[in-house]
């Protein structure tokens, strides 16, 4: 969500593939696309439909460079608390949780430390004494949150888009379910999941790229996986880093220190029940730095990281 | 899995304080928290969320079929057929079908004869019911009413991710037939799913049990209930009770292969060769002795009986091959589906048949399919329109229509309505004319005046309606 689709396709472009058919779309700053195990047009337009209208509906609602909307409000309440919507108040529920069982290792209060922190492939490293200032005004813990008021202090931020896109695939994938009784994979920016297996009784085949894969070498460096049910995530540098000193500084931040964690893989793909159970996987297994094969050894899931 | 699991998990995460190190904090052995990420998912995302755990509760995803159809001949027989089947997704990709049929069947149908410039006395095939035709009416059986059961199931099963088995076993019932069959299906997919290989078998055992027992082949038909019934019974009760009526096997094979041509062609060509074994003959169906010259009826040699009618033989034996071909092309909205099929078997009969239908989109869930069909048949060997006195008697004869020359063609519109996300309606109306070689060329004396096989004409109409569960 670092570049907001302010002005979206309004109808997703369908293409038919061999035996399916592939819906595409803009949201959240990342090519989407729906594929459904469907040759039929007007069948594949309508679910196609329902899943852009659904990210752009958690694009606009999550969005943090929007002003209408409730984050918009939560952080720009001065210190007031601010009543929030049922969806709103499960999706911090949600956050709370996900901060206890990491320790504060998830933390959707951190986004203020891009203040400091521009990953841009610099040498900027931010002084320490700005990075201590600024971890004052983070920590879920801070934050008053008595469903469904939500109150915090005058100068922090919340930021759900850490498991907003996550969601959304989630979601749409609910409403697809809903909407037909055909297969259905939903591929947000590489966040995935689907409604169950294909008619052909297979799984929908998702390509896992490395970091460094480009569409020329796909085939060879890109792991394989069947997904039939649940979702698939991605967490990863990609190329967004600081170098200092020989020093890599991955743009993972750990909220409790302020500064990037040591010895994170270059990416962490997670296979889950859901994409945001994947998704929250992965962003923590990165939180765990030179643990996270051994973080995620120990959550049972089937995961893939690639270190450099 | 998980999240199956922890459904019914109640929603109690502890809030623990977290770490508030200053410096990079030494990484704790880690923890298991997956369970618990999944509740806190639950409960994000509605507890219905886990589809997983549908495919794990069988006989719980139904999908109905109901229909009504209504056949009538002018003239001659009309039907009633409601059908009702059920599909069950038991998961894992398994499916269990079920289909009940009724048949419902009245009216009248040719019995064979010729017409005559006389009247014409007929039993019934209870041989108690009997019935005059008309001087120049064509034979028509009007005691023809029956009501049949049928009963199948089907199990597709996937046995590997390339092959799939579809086990059937199927019965059906009416008064005087019984059939009883399985079959089995094998489907394998090759080339990434795009060519779809298949082979079957089937397999069933009928018997035929005429009312008044099966007539010996060639016999003189009883003309009238006092004498017919005494005569047929005689003959034939102990005859047809004792083996406790006839029997006919049919084993066939088919063999098969779906090809994708294009995301939008689809192609499908199948042979298939079966073979029919044992009674075929139809006990009703009967053949006029005509005078070699005149063409008029000839007296019954029984005098009890009127005219000289013979049953029918058939042999007792049918190879049966065709090879079939199916291509469906769908355009930006609408599909077209074009199938041929070319038949052939050892009794001669070769048929050809050309079935076109379009479906036509009009939008918001409606459609319209236009159907046309062309069936053009030639005759069995052994069918001719009546028997010759004096001349030697053939092998095997029927006068059946059905085994004549015979050209029908079908024109119809189905009408289709989307009613919500799970259920559809169809409605279906056709109109089916058959033509028959009424006037052969070789017909002898009056007979040339006669259609000896009129055309048939009837109207089709069905309604179906379509439900998930």
């Amino acid at each position: 969500m670092d570049t907001p689709q302010l002005i979206p396709q309004l109808t997703p472009q369908l293409q038919f593939s061999e035996d399916y058919c592939i819906g595409r779309f803009n949201a959240m700053a990342s090519p989407c696309e729906v594929l459904m195990d469907t040759q039929d047009p007007v069948l594949a337009g309508q679910l196609a439909g329902i899943a852009q209208r659904e990210a752009l509906r958690v694009e606009h609602k999550l969005s943090r460079y929007r002003q209408d909307n409730i984050i918009h409000k939560i952080n720009h309440a001065q210190g007031a608390a601010v009543k929030v919507d049922e969806e709103t108040a499960q999706m911090l529920d949600y956050a709370a949780q996900c901060y206890a069982l990491s320790d504060g290792r998830f933390d959707i209060t951190s986004g203020v430390l891009r203040e400091a922190w521009t990953f841009d492939g610099s040498d900027r490293i931010p002084a320490p004494a700005r990075i201590k200032k600024i971890l004052s005004r983070i920590g879920w813990h801070k934050v008053h949150w008595r469903p469904p008021k939500i109150r915090m202090p005058k100068d922090m931020q919340i930021d759900l888009g850490g498991i907003g896109k996550e969601y959304s695939v989630d979601h749409t994938v609910l409403l697809l379910r809903e909407a037909a009784a055909i297969s259905c994979l939903v591929n947000f920016g590489g966040d995935i999941a689907t409604t169950g297996p294909r008619r052909n009784g297979n799984g929908w085949i998702i390509g896992i790229e490395t970091p460094d894969a480009s569409p020329a070498t796909l085939n060879a460096n890109t792991k394989v996986y069947e997904l039939q049910h649940g979702g698939l995530a991605t967490s990863g540098d990609a190329r967004r880093y600081l170098l200092k000193d020989g020093v890599r500084y991955s743009h993972i931040l750990d909220p409790r220190t302020g500064w990037p964690v040591q010895g994170a893989p270059r990416s962490v793909t997670v296979i889950a029940g859901t994409c945001t159970e994947a998704g929250i996987m992965a962003t923590l297994a990165m939180l765990h730095g030179d643990q996270a094969e051994a973080f995620l050894d120990q959550q049972g899931v089937k995961y893939w990281t690639i270190r450099a | 899995m998980q999240l199956k699991k922890s459904l019914h998990a109640k929603k109690t995460t502890p809030v623990k304080k977290p770490l508030q190190g200053k410096k990079p904090l030494h990484v704790k052995k880690p923890k298991s928290i997956s369970g618990a990420l999944a509740t806190a998912t639950c409960a994000l995302l509605g507890t219905h969320l886990p589809h997983p755990a549908a495919a794990s509760e069988p006989f719980k995803n139904w999908e109905y079929d109901s229909a009504l159809l209504y056949y009538s001949e002018q003239d001659r027989v009309t039907a009633v057929e409601p059908v009702i089947s059920a599909r069950n997704d038991m998961g894992n990709d398994q499916f269990l079908n079920f289909k009940f049929v009724v048949d419902a069947l009245s009216g009248a149908s040719a019995n064979g004869a010729v017409p005559a410039d006389k009247t014409q006395t007929f039993s019934g095939p209870s041989g108690q019911k009997s019935y005059s035709v008309a001087p120049n009416e064509t034979p028509l059986d009007p005691t023809f009413e029956d009501t049949r059961f049928a009963a199948n199931v089907l199990w597709e099963k996937p046995t590997s991710r390339y092959l799939k088995a579809l086990l059937g076993a199927n019965f059906s019932t009416e008064t005087d037939y019984t059939s009883l069959g399985v079959s089995a299906t094998f489907t394998y997919d090759a080339n990434n799913k795009n060519t779809t290989l298949s082979a079957g078998a089937s397999f069933s055992h009928d018997t035929v049990s005429p009312i008044g027992g099966a007539p010996d082949p060639f016999t003189e038909v009883p003309t009238s209930s006092t004498s017919g019934g005494e005569n047929e019974g005689d003959d034939d009760g102990e005859g047809g009770e004792g083996e406790g009526g006839e029997t006919k096997n049919v084993t066939d094979l088919l063999f098969g292969v779906t090809q994708v041509l294009s995301r939008h062609t689809l192609t499908q060509f199948n042979y298939s060769i079966g073979q029919s074994s044992g009674y075929l003959t139809d006990p009703y169906k009967l053949l006029t002795v005509v005078d070699p010259v005149t063409g008029d009826l000839v007296p019954a040699v029984d005098p009890n009986n009127t005219y000289r009618y013979l049953h029918e033989r058939r042999p007792d034996s049918r190879t049966r091959q065709s090879v079939y071909w199916k291509t469906n092309h769908q355009f930006t909205d609408d599909v077209v589906y074009l199938t041929y099929r070319y038949y052939w078997d050892d009794w001669d009969v070769k048929s050809h048949t050309v079935d076109l239908r379009y479906r036509y989109e009009l939008g918001r869930h409606h459609y319209l399919q236009p159907h046309a069909r062309y069936y053009q048949q030639t005759a069995a060997n052994f069918y001719r329109y009546y028997l010759v006195d004096g001349e030697p008697l053939p092998q095997y004869a029927s006068a059946d229509y059905r085994l004549g020359d015979m050209t029908t063609t079908t024109f119809g519109l189905l009408y289709g309505a989307e009613l919500g996300k799970n259920s559809e309606f169809t409605f279906r109306a056709e109109y089916m004319k058959q033509s028959n070689q009424g006037y052969p060329a070789d017909a002898i004396g009056k007979l040339r005046d006669y259609n000896l096989s009129p055309d048939v004409k009837a109207i089709i109409l069905q309604a179906s309606y379509n439900v998930k569960f």
